[in-house]
């Protein structure tokens, strides 16, 4: 009686399901397998821990302005290059664009006070000078992402000269407008008290907040589909790519953190002209020269209002927004990336430089 | 004094600290006499060393009740969830081909309240103090480790954190130089 209650197309679901689980160490690399790094760059310029990475041309005709990538503090910067046929720093190079990244490196405890100082005016300037030098220009252009987009940010505020065009994606300004699950955390954390007594933010915290972001879909979910799909080579290679890069995430440097928490997205004083660094008052009107903000409608790590408001609150007269149907890391590493944004944002710099 | 001391805790503290400090001074002598180097310590940082622990019941009670508060957080919203799943699938026919249909509204719903109540003000609040919680027991936790570092003779946290801040200073001071001298040499 029981076996004519279940429809034996489950039962065999199951079984294959079973059976895909077992063989799955024999079809998959470790992620520890695995290297993200797939297109090829030099290091040209290192300060403490951190690296100006500059990446090899793939065509011989190249635009003279050099671009600059600020990638994020949080994770690293592999997902702009995570595999050849979503990375977002090949498509630029196949475009002509001559491309340098910052990679913030990984603080240590000797790293603890660090500040947006040090990541803006000096690591920052000391890249952007380097590439000024190098490629013979005076400016340059510049994107950055999430959190690196809040540091190109406050940059082009400190230095517009320096900046011909600037490219926020996805960067976190306007703390109080953010909706997501990190935005309420930030809001009821004693900032001192946790960076007075553990120093650097540790990589387990950021796995925490990562954690509570969408925990069913991402945390059930995407490995059933992996399990599903183990005899699938593209899929499994992406899967496997995208998670080593998010289990890898630096600490963040305390006195950065604390700065970041209090002042963007307790206190909110980005957006309103009123935040400090390195004495200097930071005034979003500065920004003078040609913006382009990209923000993504399926974000729930940097909610699109949180990022819309740096549209208007700089002095640009020649600026662009787009606003597109996707999450936050399938804006920088997804096929529609590769068909949508990336030939829009290439002919946009190309127009500029 | 026991009339001023009214919670057992702290009257437990108060009888600590006073056979502690009384037996330290009536000892002084005797051990000063036979006793040599880091030992005549000994008392003093047993002492610091119990402090440290009889306040850290506080926070750790503390530090449950919060714990306690997130996972009762956590629990209601899977039972709310569950219950919302059950009364949506006897609507899906239980075959194979709605296999995919019912994992979407058994994730859709727990996705959708989960991430209500991470975006709630209680679940903010309570966090927020059952981490500082956290942070108080690791304060505690370095004291005393900081007493046996010191009784140790090697550097505490606070001393390192002296040398880490002195030493991103210079970092900072030697860059900045760099980079003056380097636009002096350049014009």
């Amino acid at each position: 009686m029981q076996n004519e209650m279940i429809d034996p197309k489950l039962v065999e679901e199951f079984l294959s399901f079973t059976k895909n689980v077992t063989e799955a160490p024999k079809l998959v690399p470790a992620p520890d397998e695995i290297t993200l790094e797939s297109t090829p760059f030099d290091v040209v310029y290192e300060q403490d821990k951190m690296r100006l990475l500059h990446y090899k041309p793939l065509v011989e005709k190249q635009i003279k302005t050099p671009f600059l990538i600020s990638y994020a503090i949080i994770n690293r910067f592999h997902i702009l290059d995570i595999q050849q046929k979503k990375s977002w720093v090949r498509k630029l190079l196949e475009s002509g664009i001559d491309v340098y990244m910052i990679d913030w490196g990984t603080p240590s405890n000797i790293d603890k006070y660090l500040d947006f100082d040090d990541y803006v005016n000096l690591y920052m300037d000391n890249c952007v000078d380097f590439v000024r030098k190098e490629a013979q220009v005076d400016n340059i252009s510049m994107q950055g992402y999430c959190t690196g987009g809040t540091i190109a940010t406050i940059y082009s505020a400190i230095h517009p000269k320096k900046v011909r065009n600037l490219v926020v994606t996805a960067p976190v300004i306007d703390g109080w407008k953010d909706t997501t699950v990190v935005s309420n955390m930030a809001k009821h954390m004693k900032i001192d008290m946790l960076v007075d007594t553990i120093g650097n933010m540790p990589p387990e915290f950021m796995y925490y907040c990562f954690s509570i972001l969408k925990p069913f879909e991402q945390g059930l979910e995407k490995y059933y589909k992996f399990f599903k799909n183990i005899h699938d080579k593209e899929f499994v290679d992406n899967f496997l790519r995208i998670e080593k890069w998010l289990s890898d995430t630096p600490p963040i440097p305390g006195e950065l953190f604390r700065q970041w928490m209090r002042d963007i997205y307790q206190e909110n004083l980005l957006i309103q002209n009123k935040m400090y660094v390195g004495g200097k008052q930071i005034d979003l009107k500065n920004i003078t020269m040609p913006i382009f903000v990209q923000v993504a409608v399926g974000d729930h790590l940097v909610s699109p209002e949180c990022s819309m408001p740096i549209y208007y609150a700089v002095s640009s007269e020649d600026k662009t927004m787009r606003v597109y149907p996707i999450g936050h890391v399938g804006m920088i590493a997804s096929s529609f990336s590769q068909k949508q944004i990336l030939p829009e944002l290439c002919q946009w710099i190309k127009e500029r430089s | 004094m026991s009339q001023d001391v009214k919670l057992p805790l702290d009257y437990f503290k108060h009888a600590s600290l006073f056979w502690t400090d009384l037996l330290h001074l009536m000892s002084g002598k005797p051990v000063a006499l036979t006793s040599v180097g880091p030992s005549r310590n000994w008392a003093n940082d047993a002492k610091k060393v119990i402090t440290e622990l009889i306040d850290a019941n506080d926070d750790l009670i503390e530090f449950n009740q919060r714990l306690t508060e997130y996972y009762k957080q956590l629990s209601e919203a899977w039972a709310e969830s569950q219950k919302k799943v059950n009364a949506k699938i006897p609507t899906i026919p239980q075959d194979v081909e709605h296999l995919e249909a019912y994992k979407r509204v058994w994730i859709d719903i727990f996705e959708n309240d989960f991430t209500q109540l991470f975006d709630s003000g209680k679940f903010g609040e309570n966090y927020g103090k059952l981490v500082s919680a956290e942070l108080e027991l690791s304060r505690h936790w370095e004291n005393i480790t900081n007493v046996i570092l010191h009784s140790m003779k090697l550097p505490t946290r606070k001393e390192i954190d002296e040398v880490y801040k002195e030493l991103h200073e210079l970092r900072k001071r030697i860059t900045k130089l760099e980079k003056n001298e380097g636009k002096t040499n350049a014009e």
